[in-house]
């Protein structure tokens, strides 16, 4: 049991050493998702106002940015009430979020 | 065990925080101007992640945290590779001349429209040719798109937004006949 434990605590530390040191290529995620951002799945975020973001939960790392219009304006769809989440946001890591 | 690793991990930190901090970046601005600056700050070079809209987003992961904002022009135009725009109604189809009252034909075509098109919601605005005044264009959009949402509501749609843009917003020149009734139009946007 102890020796899984330990086992265990290595693998985590190599993995987090991996993400501490200076990451100078920002438009990748690495580790057990890698992928290129571009590949990201976004769900919709519906803000107090009402207005949308796109909203994604990759594992680690966690986005969100506005939604607009061709004219910059925000896009408030009315999908679903303020304050809530929609669509596959959490689809595009295999890393289970516990939160 | 657990003290070793935390000691590799904080130094590991540290190297990091410094590598950070005297990195000189020369911006691109004063490399423009043939002048050499300084800057004390680390490389964060984005990608481009295109949202479901077809709009650019930057988007970063620097090992620990991601980050998002959209890709805008200075004027805080989005930067997009396919538009929402589903229709464009010419006004004339469905209004005379400074009136904002939907013609019967009109109604006809638009109700056809948002009864099929099948959008969550829609966004309508209202654009003029540059013939009379900026101020009375202006209203004179707004109203129509008005107008149009009002049939859109009739029968059933959701409307996310009306706007009025006037002639500020041409699509073809106003020096032409056919330009400025190009100009004259509600576009409708659908939002998915």
């Amino acid at each position: 049991m102890k020796l899984i434990k330990s086992a265990a605590l290595l693998v985590l530390a190599t993995g987090l050493a991996a993400c501490v040191d200076n990451k100078e290529d920002k438009t990748v995620d690495r580790g057990i998702d890698s992928k290129h951002l571009s590949e990201l799945k976004a769900g919709i975020w519906i803000d107090p106002t009402g207005c949308d973001h796109w909203i994604i939960d990759d594992g680690a790392e966690g986005y969100l940015s506005a939604r607009l219009d061709k004219y910059g304006k925000p896009v408030c769809s009315g999908a679903a009430p303020p304050n809530t989440a929609i669509g596959p946001y959490k689809s595009g890591s295999a890393i289970s979020d516990p939160i | 065990m657990v003290i070793g690793i935390s000691k590799a991990f904080r130094s590991k930190i540290a190297g990091a925080v410094v590598a950070a901090l005297i990195a000189l970046v020369a911006t691109s601005a004063a490399q423009a101007q043939g002048v050499q600056r300084e800057v004390i700050g680390e490389a964060y070079v984005p990608t481009i992640w295109v949202d479901p809209d077809g709009c650019e987003h930057w988007v970063m992961d620097d090992g620990w945290e991601g980050y998002m904002t959209p890709h805008t022009t200075r004027q805080g135009i989005p930067v997009c590779r396919r538009g929402n725009t589903c229709a464009v109604m010419n006004s004339d189809q469905l209004f005379k001349t400074d009136s904002y009252r939907v013609s019967a034909q009109g109604r006809a075509r638009l109700t056809q429209f948002f009864q099929s098109a099948g959008a969550t919601s829609y966004i309508i605005a209202g654009h003029t040719d540059s013939r009379a005044s900026d101020d009375y264009n202006m209203r004179l959009s707004v109203n129509r798109a008005n107008s149009v949402a009002a049939v859109a509501k009739s029968v059933g749609a959701r409307i996310s937004d009306v706007r009025g843009y006037g002639e500020r917003m041409p699509r073809a020149s106003n020096g032409t006949a056919s330009g400025m009734s190009q100009n004259r139009r509600v576009e409708i946007i659908c939002i998915r």
